[in-house]
């Protein structure tokens, strides 16, 4: 029983036993899940999607909506504004369809979980754990041959505006060959998204998967996890399957995201009062340049240039993203013949953008129909206007790499702005309503903390008041980062691992009492 | 509801200019599939969007027909002023046609041409049993 997939409805329904149940296969299950099979534990990893290997992928923007995306990608904020919450759903998580950006934890925000969550003893060994993991996936700076004119022109703008920090991304890709398709899944097999190595790692130390498994409940004995159940589901029908019961003889770890793994444990029977709140995202959106010469954004890396010079104030993170012109088609304004001209300066557009340090927290909570999450969060006006301070650094950015205009899709401002109406932008509206923005980056939902009334987990994860109950997944990050998360997500989540192996070695792996 | 969706999505990406329209890259097939795969609330929003469309030119164009009524000319300003439509909720909706209208548009191996794009294959749609 090395890798299960979906079992139809008539079939025997799949019971097993296992040390440890890891609920998701993204950068904190699979991270998770192999530092428990490196410890000699006996791992299930129970992933909701399919497992699709390189060959596998789509290669169309439609493919990877219907293939990879979570519920083909039309989750949205319940808000003022309705913005896509991106997410993967697929063997390997979200680090399948991401640019595998390596960016550590800063340490500030050790020093800000400790200051305003009593979180201490994180810094020094969720560091070494990226240390590992760096040495691990093949972290590597964007190779010369694969950055593409898009990601030039973004580094050559930034030193032109002497910007304290401008640099090409370091990637967990091996060798990138440029073929400008992250968003779609590598064909090539060069990023190292985690359906590649620590999954298949725990396969091999005698681990199982369980793919097109999405889990319905923790099933508890008294006040202990002992166990995960739920109905298989077709990845193309979505046809419910078979039940299936995975049995946790030590402790169940949830790393199902920050919108899911909340919402299961809400599911589960939890109440704990911080369960589903303190939901936190980067939320950010792009500025087309439109330049004279042809950039070919998509040649090249996806997301090759990057700069924290704004992360502390005002409180941003700037990249490049190449977005194909399926997405393109939609994302520029107007339609009808004008649209079509508009689409036909495809090959002269580059888009960057912004990732907003946001400060603005929701709640993300089951449906009552269904049991969906539901996620509601709305910018506050503070970070709308980081969102709009953005926008003009990115504007900026471009003119000072040539650009002959930007096209910065905001409603009620031109479609085109010339280097002399940089002004509209100053003051563009802040009703978030005005721009087609994404939620990439998600935090919070079961943040750890000290205090049962204003956190779900401890600074290990383990769930308060329960035994055998770890989350390890973005939702417990009490902050935002201000940086790409995979790396933190995967650090936190092989502490949290190792912590279950010591207690388990110590004999209070099932004692869920804060460190 | 196919032709409402289909009718609205050639109006959005007209014929005629420097890139084949959405009637030229195979949209018939594209819907067809979309219908079929994907859920029913993104295909209700679909179907929400082109009966925006259709239903709005007494306010675009101040005609009062349905836009597939329409002539030429008059149907291509209602797709533009519909499009930058201010009324947020009128204006999603109609992202969403143009959403699902440029995933098929933009993948068609003639508009990948002249984008200096190479042709994308066929999306497997496979997944591991084993």
């Amino acid at each position: 029983m090395s890798h299960v997939a979906f079992r139809g409805a008539g079939e025997q329904p799949l019971d097993g036993d296992f040390d440890f149940v890891v609920v998701g296969s993204g950068a904190g299950g699979a991270a998770a899940a192999v530092t428990l099979a490196r410890g000699g534990a006996s791992v299930a990893i129970v992933e909701a999607g399919p497992w699709r290997a390189p060959d596998d992928y789509p290669h169309s923007s439609y493919g990877s909506m219907r293939d990879l995306m979570d519920d083909f990608g039309q989750q949205v904020t319940m808000g003022r504004a309705l913005w896509p919450v991106v997410q993967a759903s697929v063997v390997g998580g979200t680090t399948v369809v991401n640019s595998a950006i390596c960016v550590r934890t800063p340490g500030d925000i050790f020093a800000q979980w400790e200051r305003e969550h009593g979180l201490s003893g994180l810094e020094d060994p969720v560091l070494a754990a990226q240390d590992r993991l760096e040495r691990e996936l093949c972290a590597e700076e964007v190779p010369v041959s694969a950055r593409g004119r898009s990601n030039v022109l973004a580094k050559a703008g930034a030193d032109k505006l002497g910007w304290s920090d401008s640099h090409y991304m370091v990637r967990y890709v091996k060798q990138c060959a440029g073929s400008g398709q992250c968003l779609q899944g590598c064909r090539g097999g060069q990023k190292q998204s985690l359906n590649l190595n620590f999954v298949p790692e725990v396969r091999t130390r005698g681990g199982t998967v369980v793919s097109c498994a999405p889990v319905e409940r923790v099933v508890f004995e008294g006040t202990r996890a002992v166990g995960v159940r739920g109905h298989f589901r077709h990845p193309q029908t979505r046809a419910r399957g078979a039940a299936f019961f995975l049995r946790a003889k030590k402790a169940v770890v949830v790393a199902a995201s920050a919108t899911h793994s909340p919402v299961l444990l809400a599911r589960s029977g939890l109440a704990l009062p911080a369960l589903g709140e303190f939901f936190r995202a980067h939320p950010g959106t792009g500025v087309f340049g439109n330049y004279d010469e042809p950039v070919d954004m998509n040649v090249g890396a996806t997301q090759g240039w990057a700069s924290v010079a704004f992360r502390e104030k005002p409180g941003l993170k700037l990249e490049t993203l190449a977005i194909p012109p399926e997405l393109v088609a939609s994302r520029l304004a107007g339609g009808g013949r004008e649209l079509m001209e508009r689409l036909a300066r495809y090959r002269h557009l580059a888009m960057w953008c912004h990732a907003v340090r946001a400060e603005s927290t929701g709640t993300v909570k089951p449906s009552f129909f269904g049991g969906r999450p539901v996620v509601r969060y709305t910018l506050d006006r503070a970070d709308m206007e980081r969102f709009r301070m953005g926008m003009l650094l990115l504007a900026k950015q471009h003119f000072a790499a040539g650009a002959r205009s930007v096209i910065p899709g905001i409603a009620g401002l031109p479609y085109e702005l010339s280097p002399d109406q940089l002004p509209l932008l100053e003051d563009a509206p802040l009703d978030p309503r005005a721009y087609v923005a994404i939620l990439s980056h998600l935090f919070g939902g079961c943040v750890m903390g000290r205090d049962e009334k204003s956190s779900v987990t401890d600074v290990r994860g383990r769930v308060h008041g329960v035994q055998g109950l770890v989350v390890a997944d973005a939702s417990v990050i009490p902050t935002n980062l201000g940086v790409n998360p995979q790396h933190t997500i995967m650090g936190l989540a092989q502490v949290f691992a190792q912590a279950l192996l010591d207690g388990e070695r110590a004999g209070t792996v099932s004692v869920g009492v804060a460190a | 509801m196919l032709w409402l969706v289909r009718s609205a999505i050639v109006a959005l990406y007209p014929s005629g200019g420097a890139l084949p329209g959405a009637a030229e890259c195979g949209i018939d097939e594209s819907l067809a599939r979309f219908r079929r795969e994907a859920p029913t609330l993104l295909w209700v929003g679909a179907v929400a969007g082109a009966l925006v469309f259709h239903l709005s030119p007494l306010f675009t164009v101040f005609v009062p027909l349905p836009a597939f009524l329409l002539p030429a000319g008059l149907l291509d300003k209602h797709a533009s002023r519909i499009a930058g439509t201010r009324v947020y909720l009128l204006k999603q909706a109609i992202f969403l046609v143009k959403l699902v209208a440029g995933l098929c548009w933009g993948a068609h191996p003639e508009v990948r041409r002249r984008l200096a794009l190479p042709p994308l294959p066929a999306d497997p749609g496979t997944w591991r049993t084993s």
